[in-house]
């Protein structure tokens, strides 16, 4: 049997915007906190560059444009990835993974698509406004190939980010914890907020070797970053993207082997 | 006072029921600060001044860590969306027929949650002090250890009155638990979290030091840092009591005020 993909998608995302409507105060207020929380970063970058000229070579100006990717890269990612791979765990915890499981449809695309969060999605367009700023200011041309690639990368990164997360959310089914998996989302994001360059006084450069390639966290947001407003390096490019297919293809076989230790919860 | 006793024990066992979690989690709280001390090498390196913000590297460093502390007293995590949905779901009703004060009954909860926070944490926060050794300013003296424990808890009331009073916000708003995503927000910055507040423009600063937040998380930490002297710290320790004060009498009223209109409501 084929499963129509595509209009389970479809039907995937009108439920998600009819349950979003339903709390239409929720989305105004968080869109909100996110500006507060953007102004109050922007102030932070203004406060640090008074007081230095760079930080491990970045410019103001540039940090900024960093800081835009950042934003775009976990925003789209939690739009469309981060509440799926909590509800796998919870879906674990309370053995009704069964009801996915049944279904005649693969059940990593089920698991993986089934709700958008539209607060997220509000930031996007904020996030671009930041970089749109910050290259203004910067004053470079930016070339069409850039752009492109720009959001080939953070498409990349996206995928870099799913895969780790939905690795980590399927482990439950071994390791029942509480709250892991936003724990490692927090410290995810804090992590990959800031230039990769400091990370390399730190532990002799394996803290910064293991992020950008083992796990490549650090350069979900600042390849793009660096594509645009700094250098670019193919290597690092290519790279990143051939890691965002393996870890997709790694994401896959671990889950389909998790699911054979899989036993749902009495009841 | 027995009654609160009561609570205070309930509470205590049910908080050590997941040890192991709490155990990794505080582990974990460090990993942020990794960053921010990377963050803080960088800005100290491109600057080349000695002082950023009236603070050396090192006691930069240590402001940080300190931060821990201070925020271990201060924050009361869930206890205004708690007070919020006991007063939204109508379960305050249960506390209503009890022989027992309602804010009386939290304060006993949070003493016992942070007590067994205080406990578990212990050795995570020695192990994570003893590293970075070298940063740390020298053992205080009796006299500051006083006036820092003296700061400490009245950084935890501080928390609790301010947290209490949003929470009663629940009477009068339906979504506070939506607002609160922007307080915190608003907190991490008003602090001193996200830096030390000397770092901003000194008009801006003069407003920001006054409003409680700061006497919540940013002054204990300078006293614990031993950036103020006797007489300075027992300033800071004066306006905390006034805080506590303002804040704790608003939370009584808000309640009182809150209440009537409940019973005129509730049913």
């Amino acid at each position: 049997m084929h499963a129509h993909y595509g209009r389970i998608l479809l039907r995937f995302w009108k439920n998600s915007l009819i349950r979003e409507m339903s709390f239409r105060g929720h989305f105004i207020i968080n869109v909100a906190s996110e500006v507060v929380w953007i102004v109050m970063l922007l102030i932070f970058i203004k406060v640090i560059f008074s007081k230095t000229p760079d930080v491990r070579g970045w410019t103001e100006y540039q940090y900024i444009f960093l800081m835009g990717t950042h934003m775009l890269v976990t925003s789209i990612f939690e739009a469309f990835f981060f509440g799926n791979c909590w509800r796998v765990s919870e879906l674990v915890r309370s053995g009704d993974l069964d009801f996915v499981l049944v279904r005649p449809a693969s059940a990593q695309f089920l698991l993986s698509f089934e709700r958008i969060d539209f607060s997220p999605l509000a930031n996007v367009p904020v996030s671009l406004a930041v970089c749109g700023y910050s290259l203004a200011q910067l004053g470079t041309p930016v070339t069409a190939w850039q752009v492109g690639l720009f959001f080939l990368l953070i498409g990349g990164g996206v995928v870099i980010l799913y895969a780790l997360l939905f690795m980590f959310a399927i482990t439950s089914v071994w390791l029942i914890r509480q709250t892991g998996i936003n724990h490692l989302w927090f410290y995810t994001v804090s992590l990959a907020r800031y230039p990769a360059e400091i990370y390399k006084r730190f532990a002799g450069g394996t803290l910064w070797f293991t992020l950008v390639f083992i796990m490549p966290v650090l350069m979900v947001s600042n390849l793009p970053a660096n594509v645009v407003v700094r250098t670019f390096e193919p290597f690092m490019v290519l790279y990143v993207l051939g890691s965002a297919v393996v870890l997709l293809c790694i994401c896959t076989v671990v889950f389909r082997f998790a699911l054979r230790w899989y036993r749902s919860a009495s009841s | 006072m027995r009654k609160y006793f009561v609570v205070f024990r309930v509470a205590l066992s049910e908080r050590l029921v997941y040890r192991a979690d709490f155990f990794i989690a505080t582990f974990l709280r460090f990993i942020p600060i990794i960053t921010t001390v990377l963050l803080w090498q960088a800005i100290y390196d491109g600057a080349k001044v000695e002082q950023v913000g009236g603070l050396m590297y090192e006691q930069m460093v240590s402001y940080y860590l300190f931060l821990m502390i201070a925020r271990a007293f201060g924050s009361m995590p869930r206890l205004s969306s708690d007070i919020a949905n006991d007063i939204r779901d109508g379960n305050l009703r249960k506390y209503l027929l009890q022989p027992i004060d309602y804010l009386g009954y939290n304060v006993a909860l949070r003493v016992a949650h942070k007590l067994v926070y205080f406990v578990m944490a212990a050795m995570p926060y020695a192990v994570v002090f003893w590293l970075c050794r070298s940063y740390l300013p020298g053992w205080p003296t009796g006299v500051m250890l006083l006036l820092s424990i003296t700061s400490l808890v009245l950084a935890f009331l501080i928390g609790f009155a301010f947290n209490c009073l949003i929470g009663l916000l629940g009477f009068w708003f339906l979504e506070v638990s939506s607002l609160l995503h922007v307080i915190m927000v608003g907190q991490y910055f008003l602090s001193g979290h996200m830096f030390p507040l000397s770092l901003l423009p000194d008009g801006v600063q003069a407003v920001v030091t006054r409003l409680p937040f700061a006497y919540e998380t940013y002054f204990p930490t300078l006293i614990l840092l031993q950036r103020l002297d006797v007489n300075e710290s027992l300033r800071v320790i004066g306006m905390q009591v006034v805080w506590v004060v303002v804040l704790g009498a608003a939370a009584r009223i808000a309640w009182q005020r809150g209440l009537r209109r409940y019973a005129a409501f509730g049913g």
